[in-house]
């Protein structure tokens, strides 16, 4: 794999984005984010990126259908589901279908910076993100 | 890795399946034994809090305040040890208040009704009827005592992930069927899971602080936010609060106490009657 860590960062709620981008950029993520999981959907289909973080609540398509989309177009991607609403059964069927992390909203940048080091060392990265952090 | 919580309509049974589960998958072992340390810190007999832990409350026995005060100790003393992770943990009743966590695995275990049967015989003697009236009669305390004191009733086989009746599997296959379960996916701990049991632990090291003063405290953490729930009379309400805030700020990993007051309607009616 490249350096680069290649991130979609998908939530509907156009804040998430916005505040979490710069955090991921700042450690070497090139970040890419959607408010809209169809056209997340289709970037998906041309793209493989090492790490998708979807929100799990949103119209239409819901991050378990990303998270199963994305093991269908490539296994060695890190999924890690983020939602307002966690709860022990939803936590467990994202685990289930392959999410490598779930993370409870609202949390700090820093959390999901901590989430995307360790995805970061399972692909086998040699950047270092908990370095890059400080 | 996840953590094991074994429970089980007889203790020997629990003790001996969360020993076996122990040794096949590598993880600690927490039972009774971490009892003596928290009578000693706590300041009880040891005898006193196995008591909260088996009986309901009774008017020759423990009150139910005090039933909750030993309790709490023993809650603080467990969830800190599941912090740990690889923990098999049983005894301690944790499969009543570790409620949420997706990474702790419950497993409950039933025994063989004869080997349970001769074993009570061996220990209070009679004949198999008045065993197995013993045996009815303790199945109705332990519901009544798990209500009680958790509002969840322990038999109802619905509050685990998995019921192993050891009268239709051997011990060992038991073991096996836990020990494999731990490599499911949806029992590993992720960021959420390990955040709420943080959040538990904590809480109930501020319930702890704070039940020595005002044993009705209900105690929410998130984080370092911790949300106390107490009742006092309109005069107290201003100086609980303060109190509150005091004792539970002073406690490590806690950054900021809101206290909820709730009019306390009994109190408030017998000072107004005077």
């Amino acid at each position: 794999m490249s350096e680069r860590l290649d991130v979609m960062l998908l939530d509907d709620e156009p804040i998430v984005g916005k505040r979490l981008k710069p955090a991921l950029t700042k450690i070497g993520c090139e970040v890419e984010v959607f408010q809209n999981p169809k056209e997340a959907l289709d970037r998906i289909n041309e793209k493989e990126f090492d790490i998708v973080v979807t929100d799990i609540r949103m119209d239409e398509i819901d991050g378990l259908q990303i998270l199963e989309e994305v093991g269908k177009k490539s296994e060695r991607t890190k999924v890690i589901m983020i939602t307002g609403y966690a709860m022990m059964a939803v936590a467990r069927e994202a685990m289930e279908k392959g999410a490598f992390d779930f993370i409870a909203k609202p949390f700090k940048p820093d959390d999901l910076r901590k989430v995307i080091a360790r995805a970061a060392k399972a692909l086998g990265s040699t950047i270092d993100f908990e370095g890059a952090s400080t | 890795m996840p953590i094991i919580i074994i429970s089980s309509d007889s203790y020997k049974t629990g003790r001996e399946i969360g020993e076996k589960t122990a040794k096949a998958t590598g993880y600690d072992y927490v039972d009774r034994e971490i009892l003596g340390p928290v009578a000693e810190k706590s300041n009880v007999q040891e005898e006193k809090l196995i008591k909260a832990l088996d009986e309901a409350p009774s008017f020759l026995g423990l009150s139910s305040k005090l039933r909750n005060k030993y309790l709490a100790y023993i809650q603080e003393a467990t969830l800190g040890q599941l912090l740990e992770d690889n923990v098999v943990c049983h005894g301690l009743a944790a499969h009543l208040y570790v409620l949420g966590v997706s990474h702790a695995l419950k497993v409950r275990v039933l025994s063989d009704p004869e080997e349970l049967a001769s074993q009570l015989s061996s220990e209070a003697g009679g004949s198999a009827e008045k065993v197995k009236k013993l045996l009815k009669r303790q199945d109705a305390q332990r519901k009544r005592w798990s209500l009680e004191a958790f509002d969840l009733d322990e038999t109802d086989p619905s509050n685990y992930d998995m019921v192993i009746n050891l009268s239709q599997i051997d011990p060992d296959e038991a073991v096996k069927t836990i020990a494999d379960m731990t490599a499911y996916r949806k029992f590993q701990p992720m960021t959420y899971s390990v955040k709420c049991l943080r959040d538990k632990e904590l809480a109930s090291r501020v319930r702890m602080v704070l039940m020595e003063r005002f044993s009705d405290v209900r105690v929410q953490a998130d984080g370092s936010t911790i949300v106390v729930e107490t009742k006092a009379i309109k005069r107290e309400k201003q100086k609980r609060t303060e109190a509150i805030k005091e004792l539970a700020g002073g406690i490590a990993g806690v950054g900021y106490v809101e206290v909820h007051v709730a009019n306390d309607i009994f109190r408030q009616a017998a000072e107004s009657s005077r």
